[in-house]
């Protein structure tokens, strides 16, 4: 069901690419869509529990190499593959409409088919082929369909793109030859731990991904440059392989990684503030949703970093909570973009409460989300990042406490941006414009869809903690053990 | 009539509140521990299983929240019944009323911070409600960032409260602590101090309750009385056995409180405005009941929280009467309202007489327990800190009188302004008659209500001392405003969250996304700017040049033979 799961969307997205003269924009939207859908419900019904491999497919591939087709769903990955394949969903519905390119609908299918394979892979050689697939079609989508007012931009923000995380893959590339190399195996159920220097190599390769300051430069650029559907990609899956790639190095290589694991949380922690004073400063509305996710990754990173069981919930909690909530932030920062030819704070003008009620509303909800409210998803992961690093796994005490109280002060100053930009945006004497016009047909189910999963994993934090609760480990038959305090 | 909806929806609110609450009135045991919940070793992880549970206080607190939410939504029809945002504007205080609910009726600590957390926003929303006007807009964002950076010592609270008790549940923790006896509680206890001084307006961290005035009257009413700052009241009396042994946190709690009810009843005192005077009076008012937390006696604290609902909704409510007769919340508009407007005079006179403590109002009652309380202090609290609060609670009792006297004379015996239309008529009966049920309630609530004697009667010749003084001064023609400007300008106590803190954090930001550019991309720049360099010299051998490669080849072949002739 897996290997179906992969295929579908994959094989329907090249169709679209290569016969892109021959469908309409709709339909080949509405094509994606219900591949995407179909790839949803597979994933969803693939689950076997917690405790085991669910759907697992282990055939031969590069025999020479030890590398195979070796794909399932476990507990930590099990979430990405269910939050992918429903933003993959999303993106196509919110591309139902007339001016939508076919070959764009298919560069989505691709890289979210990509993305799945990412998670679902539990071959070291397949996860990174798997990884570099995502990124070539996310160049063309940037660079081809993004900001339609600066072309020179969004070019320069696609190949700076290419060129970090191309170099971060690099560095993984050798990671991985190392740790193959000294466990004389690619699957992840046989690899047991690594030498450091291949950590070293695999999380700074990572890091790129999350991003950890300061490899994050390339972020601001792309997400602000992107069209809707390829920011939201980007901040909802992209960030994502970097997050699982971590939290799968903390296990696999669980002892180099933990002489690691405190720069990743310093990283983390100064991700937070930095990109929390950044985000007060900007007049770009995606570019401060894109600082907005520098920070939340920051959570994640320092909940991983802790390497115990309460930081891998929080991390798989954080990322997910990150894609639905920062999902909606940049499909409705692409609606204002799609009205009023920018994403300017200023140049939208104040008083969305009264120019376009619901996407207001819809706005204010998302931020209040991201600022991590009880009650909807956004909160959670911060709260249990702030509890493994409370608890203290494998970090020092006073480290992990400065780090904690860091990480609280950031949560403090990212309730600040967000107000500032509520402020600028929603309240205010409103002056209406042309361009004022509430949430069309697609832009509603999909804002719906989003804030309904976010009441749902806000009320219910229980269906993903749940799956890590303290009783059962987190195992690849056994030999993933987080390392307890 | 679709206002009406609302006020159903509320209405069936009430009642099924009432239904479960009531029936709990009578049960013994203040916040005692009853029950067994068994904790683990590892606090299990969070989850939002609701874990309904009341108290007789719990009891008594969520039946006053929805009463008051009520009566709210009642006289909204009239006060905001032509507002072109009215439905949000219901369905907000529908939530902000279930989020009361959640934080008092429930075990589970993770339910009370949603609750708690939710209601700061609601009341961000509602203080936002005019959100055209820039007064509103900043008042809200200022409430909104000051509580929820308190209600970070809230998680942490609750963080620390799991890992020492290994249960997330009030009960379960209490279990474990008559086990193990109390520990952490001065970790524990400043966490908590944090949360409740951010959400009930305490000393440092007040500012935001007067600025949060732009707010719909109603909202005021609801937030001061029922809700939002009762909560931290509430909070702060529930989690007392987790940090009752700590000298440090009563002590801390002891002087925070002592110093707002003392600041809170002197800005009360010198506001022109009646509406910013009553949010002040508020301050002080809580202060008191914090003082009689740290005193040790948390149950004379909720005790005037629940009298000091009523009179403080009684009094906001009648303030909105009296702006919708004269347009504005001036004292300087107001004036010679008495014959006018009757009902509202009369209930507002209960609603004064309460805040002065003059018998028999419940709030002569209540306020009593607490100085009871106070002068007991010592036994709790370390050396002098126990007389000095009992002397600076007197000494606010005496300014509050006056107070409250002052603001009653100004809003309805001083002759009215001249330029002012004249007022006809009362206010609708939407409005005036939830004030005359809060004026009756008032009144009911001293019935059974514990007595101190000799309090009693220092605390009556204080109140009297109080109201004499304003009474003797107005008739002897002087004016009631103070002429004291560094004190009708609040001491700059704002300047921190009103010009520091921003101009600091824009400065850091633009500082930050400076470096970001300049700084930190520098070695992205930079490798490009060598993989350039090099590919220029890399081009030299490239050049197409024959002769030039020749060259190279025979100086590769000398170099290489050379090599392998040495080295062989």
């Amino acid at each position: 069901m897996i290997a179906a799961a992969l295929t579908i969307p994959f094989t329907v997205g090249l169709g679209l690419l290569f016969l892109r003269k021959l469908v309409s924009g709709r339909a080949a939207a509405g094509l994606g869509a219900a591949s995407m859908a179909v790839s949803l419900v597979l994933l969803a019904l693939v689950w076997e529990g917690k405790d085991t491999i669910s759907g697992e497919v282990d055939t031969e591939w590069i025999e020479p190499l030890g590398a195979r087709l070796h794909l399932g769903a476990t507990a930590i990955s099990w979430p990405f593959l269910l939050m992918t394949a429903f933003i993959g969903l999303l993106c196509c519905v919110w591309l139902i409409a007339g001016d939508t390119a076919p070959a764009l609908v298919g560069l989505v299918l691709i890289i979210s088919a990509s993305s799945l394979g990412v998670f679902a892979s539990l071959d070291f050689l397949l996860f990174f082929v798997f990884f570099e697939l995502a990124l070539i079609p996310m160049w063309f989508v940037i660079s081809w369909w993004g900001d339609p007012h600066d072309s020179a931009g969004r070019t320069r923000a696609a190949t700076r793109f290419l060129l970090f995380t191309v170099t971060g893959s690099a560095l993984l590339l050798v990671g991985i030859v190392l740790v193959a190399r000294d466990s004389g195996s690619l699957q992840f159920t046989e690899i047991d731990g690594g030498p450091l220097v291949a950590a070293v190599l695999i999380v700074l390769g990572f890091a790129v991904k999350t991003p950890l300051v300061p490899l994050h430069t390339w972020l601001p650029d792309a997400h602000s440059k992107a069209p809707t559907v390829g920011s939201v990609l980007l901040a909802a899956v992209f960030l994502k392989l970097g997050t699982y790639g971590l939290i799968i190095s903390s296990g696999l290589l669980s002892a180099s990684f933990a002489d690691v694991a405190p720069y990743v949380a310093g990283a983390g922690v100064v991700g937070i503030i930095w990109s929390a004073l950044a985000c007060y400063a900007q007049d770009d509305l995606k570019r401060l949703i894109a600082y907005s996710s520098i920070g939340h990754m920051g959570f994640v990173a320092l909940a991983i970093s802790t390497m115990s069981p309460i930081g891998i919930a929080a991390a798989v909690f954080g990322s997910v909570a990150h894609g639905l909530v920062t999902g909606l932030l940049f499909f409705l920062s692409g609606s204002l973009k799609d009205r009023f030819g920018t994403a300017s704070m200023r140049a939208i003008g104040r008083g969305l409460y009264a120019r376009t009620p619901w996407l207001a509303v819809a706005f204010v909800f998302a931020a209040v989300a991201s600022l991590g409210l009880p009650g909807l998803a956004g909160f959670w992961g911060e709260l249990l990042s702030l509890r493994a690093a409370y608890e203290v796994g494998v970090l020092d005490k006073p480290y992990a406490w400065t780090a904690l109280g860091l990480a609280v002060l950031g949560v403090a100053l990212t309730t600040a941006y967000f107000v500032r930009a509520i402020r600028l945006l929603a309240q205010g004497e409103p002056v209406a414009q042309e361009a004022d016009r509430d949430l069309a047909v697609r832009e509603s189910v999909v804002s719906v869809a989003l804030v309904v999963s976010i009441l749902v994993l806000g009320l219910a934090p229980g269906l993903i903690v749940g799956l890590y609760d303290s009783g059962s480990t987190v195992t690849y038959e056994g030999t993933y053990t987080a390392v307890t305090p | 009539m679709r206002r009406w909806l609302y006020v159903v929806l509320t209405a069936a609110l009430a009642v099924a509140v009432a239904v479960w609450a009531i029936p709990h009135f009578d049960e013994p045991g203040w916040f005692g521990y009853v029950g067994q919940s068994v904790p683990g070793i590892v606090p299990p992880l969070p989850s939002l299983s609701p874990d309904l549970f009341l108290f007789p206080v719990s009891a008594q607190i969520v039946l006053l929240a929805v009463g008051i939410g009520l009566l709210v939504q009642i006289y909204s029809t009239a006060y905001l019944g032509h507002h072109p945002r009215y439905r949000s504007y219901a369905l907000i205080i529908i939530l902000f009323l279930v989020a009361m609910i959640a934080v008092v009726g429930t075990t589970n600590l993770w339910v009370v911070l949603v609750g708690w957390e939710v209601m700061g926003l609601c009341s961000y929303l509602l203080i936002g409600h005019e959100w055209q006007t820039p007064e509103a807009r900043a008042g809200a964002a200022k409430a909104f960032l000051i509580t929820r950076i308190a209600d970070l010592g809230l998680v942490l609270a609750i963080l620390v409260i799991g890992e020492t008790y290994g249960t997330y549940d009030m009960i379960g923790a209490s279990a474990a602590m008559s086990d193990d006896g109390p520990q952490s509680s001065t970790v524990i206890g400043l966490l908590v101090l944090v949360a409740v001084v951010g959400k009930s307006a305490q000393f440092p961290l007040h500012t935001w309750l007067p600025d949060a005035m732009p707010g719909p009257t109603p909202i005021t009413a609801l937030i001061h009385a029922a809700t939002m700052v009762a909560a931290g009241v509430y909070l702060a009396a529930r989690l007392f056995q987790f940090y009752a042994d700590s000298a440090v946190v009563l002590t801390a709690m002891a002087v925070i409180a002592g110093i707002t009810m003392l600041m809170g009843a002197v800005f009360a005192f010198v506001q022109t405005d009646l509406k910013r005077a009553l949010a002040w009076s508020t301050v002080s008012q809580l202060a008191l009941m914090f003082a009689a937390i740290s005193a040790g006696h948390p149950a004379a604290g909720t005790d005037h929280l629940l009298a000091h609902g009523v009179f403080k909704a009684l009094l906001f409510l009648g303030c909105g009467c009296l702006m919708h007769a004269v347009g504005s919340s001036a004292l300087s508009a107001m004036g010679g309202l008495r014959r006018s407007m009757p009902a509202t005079f009369w209930s507002m006179t209960v609603g004064f007489a309460a805040l002065a403590g003059v018998v028999p109002t419940a709030g002569f009652f209540t306020k009593d327990s607490v100085l009871e309380a106070l002068l007991h202090a010592d036994r709790e609290l370390p050396g002098g800190v126990g007389v000095a609060l009992f002397a600076v609670a007197l000494l606010t009792s005496l300014i509050t009188a006056a107070y409250a006297a002052r603001l009653w004379i100004l809003a309805f015996l001083v002759r009215a302004p001249d330029e002012r239309r004249a007022v006809t008529h009362d206010a609708p009966h939407a409005m005036t008659g939830p004030i005359v049920v809060l004026a009756v309630a008032t009144l009911a609530l001293s019935i059974g209500q514990p007595f101190h004697l000799g309090i009693g009667l220092l605390s009556t010749a204080i109140a009297a001392a109080g109201i004499a003084a304003v009474f003797v001064a107005w008739r002897n023609g002087r004016s009631l405003d103070l002429d004291a400007p560094w004190l009708t300008a609040e001491l700059g106590l704002d300047r921190p969250y009103a010009r520091w803190i921003p101009a600091t954090l824009r400065s850091s930001a633009q500082a930050v996304v400076d470096v970001d550019r300049d700084g930190v991309d520098a070695y992205s720049y930079g490798s490009a700017f060598v993989a350039h360099r090099v590919s220029r010299v890399l081009a030299l051998v490239q050049s197409g040049n024959v002769q030039r490669y020749a060259t190279v080849i025979a100086a590769g072949v000398i170099v290489v033979t050379a090599a392998a002739v040495i080295w062989a």
